[in-house]
């Protein structure tokens, strides 16, 4: 399972208003969302600071005179191996910042991403967390912080305000405290080969459900399978399961449920639990899907066999890296499936990559600014290569983004409310119950009542 | 040996000198950290924060709660064992009595029936699924073309056929393994042993049967404890092909004991895992050792 | 090799010759069976994911990858992996090969009451799970500061080995006849004499068997590895090669030239090995 992206607000440039803390012990603030408030477009912030990275770098650098510092040396662990496509992000924001910080010594380590939870756990278990840490926000890094093995950021924060959005933290925040800087932050996206979809007459996305069911059986008349999901890996299935159910019974709802403020038994939800299990037993998806990987799955549809893919938009990097297919993928929201309940603009994702200082390090102080500072760097770097969208307020000129990610930006800068991924949201061992229930929807051995009522009794 | 009490005190220093070495290793490593999971299993405990005695409730709810699939768990692991034991086994044997009758090439054989215990878990794994795949893969391939289109499954992700989609591969690779150890037996019978036998008639598979196999007999014994320890213990093949799935049919105690330790944080529950884990497989060790014996009576 | 002939020709006069084109057929087919891996491994090296996932399973590459080599070893550093992982597996082995000699020695040819207990003892080695002893070790060992060292894996790695290899040894040991032991203890030598120079020297055909199992266990161990070892100039070589493996995506082809890497010198190794191995077996049983 990948960790994902979980989110309680806004992309930067656009405000919105929403403070969902999530955590263990502390109960999760209030969602309070609004699209309304205060919209600054992104081009007055671009506007802005329009300066580059090394402008930006080096005032910056005068700013904090580094020199009488003494010299330290820092760590940090992270899951940017050779062949992930945050490497590059990583490493360009780490050559920025040895540049402008020759008094520290900088040392980095990369893991791969299932054996790095191993291994960070044991870290904290044993108390030898280098001084920075990659981790995913919300329970993942709630777990540590309630252990008392995080150090925390606010004082640090002060002197990033401007640049890095309170909302943006609401997922490493606990008991009112900061605890995590946030990098690049993901969403659900409805990826489409357009040339399939053609085939069955539609030029785009259909933007309703009808349409968009009516799209599928045209497909599916066409001898095209339209949805490719991997059920060997059930984090892929919750990118499906969970867009329907948010957009049948609405964010709030699903939020409320996701963080432990509402009941898992929830008739909405075994209804829209119900409407995804239609589109599986419609033969919507791919057969052979349950016994697939996401590298094969996602090998198929761009090999040209799904017309849909539901997954993170850190595939956009991916997909725009092969000329060919970019020409014929598109990127979408997936259409509302009960107006009453759900809007567009409601979508499931939000900042989950995170690092964190631990409080065991000597000089946790100067790691908490070293941290925010590459922070920066990482998600600036990571948005211009298309691996997420930035947490952090953007700088510099963005017009080299792939097409992909901007249509991503756009989606949500025009979103007014995001969902946690249950998985991210979740504490680790109710996720694993969630997901275990999930996959079982997947394989229809459990309807929607089921579903509810099995969570509501297995899950506290 | 046993004349002078003096003499008696010198042999058991030097047995403990010469047991040094060893029970250093293996009382700092192995032993010390099974009494830390036996404290360990009494508590509800996430791995860093303050944990919660709770006494046995952990090896209650292993054997009572359904959803932790502890009984299927020990249910695919002993199928494993199974087909370890009665199939794997006797191949490996057969193959071991051939090579003993020293046939041309000897020595390639035995270097190839030994080489996929040398290739990594990870490649055995990764040709199996491009076996196993439902699309592309070459059995429904291979189904498709002999006319058995009907037959064709998505292997891994069917619950009837996941199961065994794991125990053919762990049986295969694993078949080298004791085919090697039992080879070492084999070339171990005396060569006048044989060809006394063969001078008085009697036929290849009559040696093997009444000569050969009785005195190889300590080194099934051990192949048999191997197998069935190592099927209790069988990990890296079901992460590759099935990750537990579909619905958890294919967890293992390896596959459970790593969930609970490092994905659902209940370090706790992970303990008790373990520590069952080590009291089965040390049982089993013992009852097929009684098993051997009663037949050597 | 006088009495190998005698049985061969005794064979030859027996075997019905359907049955030994029987057995040659299955012999090969079974070896044709267990050499496919090792192709597909190379053939893997070599291509895109494109080829792997579905265009090209089994064939030969469409376009032949060198680079995904280069890759592996130029970003992946797969040859400092590899010396790591060789430097660590061959103490390991020595270690244990030789702790367990000694304990073996001490369990099987001295007598006193506890030897059968004693070997139980250390047979429990086999059952353990190494997932349940990753955290306490790990909490162990960061308190004596001892991580991020080749002996930091070596260490667990010979505990780990010692019960097969004790195993083994027990069971080329035994076939060493006592009276050897007797003359020597007759001739004055005292027990660690003994066993230095009388049972050392006999117990060579014993190395190859017990470095055989124990390079199984420590060469592609990954559990130690990735949590003990946390700079990348002491990784092993299971741990390298996950780590070419990315969050979200996966280039397939390095990942098998690394495996290549890993494995290929073992097997050349193996096979150039493969003869004094057997040797070494029918030396023991001569003995016997």
């Amino acid at each position: 399972m990948k960790m994902k992206k979980l989110v309680s607000t806004l992309l930067a440039g656009v405000m919105t208003l929403s403070l969902a803390a999530c955590g263990s012990s502390s109960a999760p603030a209030a969602t309070a969302d609004t699209g309304s408030a205060t919209t600054e477009t992104t081009t007055e912030t671009a506007a802005e600071t329009t300066e580059t990275t090394t402008e930006a770098a080096s005032t910056e650098a005068s700013v904090e005179s580094t020199s009488d510092e003494e010299p330290i040396t820092l760590n940090m662990w992270c899951i940017a191996t050779e062949s992930d496509s945050n490497r590059h992000s990583y490493e360009a924001a780490i050559a920025d910042m040895q540049e402008k910080y020759p008094n520290i010594t900088f040392n980095w380590e990369a893991f791969e991403n299932q054996s790095y939870k191993t291994k960070i756990k044991a870290a904290v278990s044993a108390n030898e967390m280098p001084d920075i840490f990659f981790t995913w926000s919300c329970a993942f890094l709630g777990d540590f912080v309630e252990a008392g093995k995080v150090y925390c950021l606010d004082d640090a924060y002060q002197n990033y305000k401007s640049e890095l959005p309170e909302s943006m933290l609401g997922n490493s925040t606990y008991d009112g405290k900061h605890y995590g800087v946030p990098l690049t932050m993901n969403i659900v996206g409805l990826f489409a080969n357009m040339d399939l979809l053609k085939e069955a007459g539609y030029t785009e996305i259909p933007g309703t459900y009808e349409d968009f069911i009516a799209c599928c059986d045209a497909l599916k008349a066409k001898g095209i399978i339209p949805f490719g999901c991997a059920g060997k890996e059930t984090w892929c299935v919750t990118e499906y399961l969970e867009s329907v159910i948010e957009k049948s019974v609405g964010a709030d709802a699903l939020n409320d449920i996701f963080l432990g403020r509402a009941t898992w038994n929830n008739q909405d939800v075994a209804d829209a639990v119900d409407t995804f299990q239609a589109l599986v037993n419609n033969g919507y998806f791919d057969p052979s899907g349950i016994g697939l990987t996401n590298d094969e799955v996602k090998n198929n549809f761009m090999a040209g066999k799904y017309a849909f893919y539901m997954n993170g938009t850190w595939n956009c990097a991916d997909f725009a890296a092969n000329e060919e297919f970019l020409s014929k993928v598109q990127v979408g929201e997936f259409p509302v499936i009960n107006a009453d309940k759900a809007s567009l603009g409601q979508v499931i994702g939000g900042p989950s990559d995170t690092l964190a200082v631990s409080a065991s390090s000597p000089n946790a102080e100067r790691a908490a600014d070293y941290a925010f500072e590459l922070g920066k760097l990482i998600c600036h770097y990571g948005y211009l290569d298309g691996c997420g969208l930035p947490a952090w307020t953007p700088y510099g000129d963005t017009s080299s983004i792939n097409p992909l990610t901007q249509t991503v930006a756009d989606i949500v800068s025009k979103a007014d409310k995001f969902v946690l991924f249950g998985d991210t949201a979740m504490n680790a061992d109710s996720a694993n119950t969630y997901l275990s229930y999930v996959d079982q929807v997947y394989g229809c051995l459990l309807d929607g009542k089921q579903f509810i009522e099995g969570l509501a009794k297995d899950i506290q | 040996m046993k004349n002078k009490k003096s003499f008696d005190i010198k042999t058991a220093v030097t047995i403990f000198l010469f047991l040094l070495p060893s029970l250093l290793l293996f009382v700092s490593i192995l032993i010390a950290p099974i009494a830390v999971s036996i404290y360990r299993s009494m508590f509800d405990w996430n791995g860093f924060s303050e944990g919660t005695f709770i006494g046995l409730a952990n090896y209650k709810e292993l054997f009572t709660n359904g959803s932790i699939k502890f009984m299927t768990s020990l249910k695919n692991s002993m199928l494993l064992a199974f087909f370890s034991v009665f199939v794997q086994l006797p191949f490996s044997l057969l193959l071991a009595l051939l090579l003993g009758r020293k046939p041309k090439k000897d020595r390639a054989f035995l270097a190839i029936f030994f080489m996929p215990v040398l290739i990594s878990t990870v490649v055995i794994g990764q040709l199996w699924l491009k076996i196993y795949n439902p699309d592309y893969g070459l059995l429904n391939r291979f189904l498709d073309a002999v006319g058995l289109g009907s037959w064709k499954h998505v292997w891994v992700g069917d619950v009837k056929t996941a199961l065994g989609s794991i125990i053919v591969p762990t049986v295969w690779q694993y078949i080298g393994y004791h085919m090697l150890l039992m080879y070492a037996g084999v070339k171990g019978v005396s060569v006048d042993l044989r060809e006394a036998a063969m001078l008085d008639g009697a036929t290849k598979w009559q040696v093997d049967r009444y000569i050969v196999i009785p005195i190889i007999k300590p080194i099934l014994r051990v192949s048999v404890i191997f197998a069935v320890t190592g099927s209790l213990k069988t990990y890296d093949l079901v992460r590759i092909l099935t990750e537990g799935g579909p619905f958890q049919s294919t967890e293992v105690p390896s596959t459970l004991l790593e969930n609970m330790l490092f994905l659902r944080n209940r370090y706790g529950m992970g303990s008790t895992i373990s520590v069952m884990l080590i009291a089965l497989c040390f049982a089993f060790a013992l009852l097929i050792t009684a098993a051997f014996k009663d037949k050597d009576e | 090799m006088g009495k190998n002939d005698i049985v061969n020709k005794v064979d030859e006069n027996k075997t019905n010759p359907v049955m030994k084109v029987l057995m040659y057929a299955f012999l090969i087919f079974w070896a044709i069976v267990n050499i496919f891996p090792i192709y597909f491994m190379f053939t893997f090296s070599l291509k895109s994911n494109e080829e792997i996932f579905g265009k090209n399973i089994i064939g030969l590459p469409e376009n032949w990858l060198w680079s995904n080599y280069t890759t592996a070893l130029n970003t992946g550093s797969m040859g400092l992996y590899f010396v790591n992982s060789l430097i660590v597996t061959i103490s390991a082995i020595a270690i244990s090969l030789f702790a367990a000699m000694m304990a073996t020695y001490a369990i099987t040819r001295i007598r006193w009451k506890y030897s059968k207990l004693t070997n139980a003892f250390f047979m429990l080695g086999l059952t353990i799970p190494l997932q349940a002893s990753i955290v306490p070790v790990y909490v162990v060992l960061s308190k004596l500061h001892w991580l991020n060292k080749y002996s930091t894996l070596i260490v667990p790695y010979s505990a780990f080995a010692l019960s097969m290899s004790i195993l083994i040894c027990t069971g080329f040991m035994v076939e060493i006849p006592y009276a050897l032991d007797e003359a020597a203890r007759i001739d004055g030598c005292s027990l660690s004499k003994t066993f230095f120079v009388i049972i050392l020297p006999l117990m060579k055909p014993a190395v190859s068997t017990v470095g055989v199992y124990s390079y199984l266990q420590c060469w592609n161990e990954f559990m130690f590895a990735n949590v003990f070892i946390s700079d990348s100039a002491h990784r092993t070589l299971p741990v390298g090669i996950k780590a070419l493996s990315g969050q979200h995506t996966t280039d397939w082809g390095p990942i098998g030239a690394a495996l290549v890497i890993a494995t290929f010198p073992t097997l050349i190794f193996y096979i150039f090995l493969s003869g004094k191995i057997q040797e070494s077996f029918i030396a023991g049983a001569v003995k016997g």
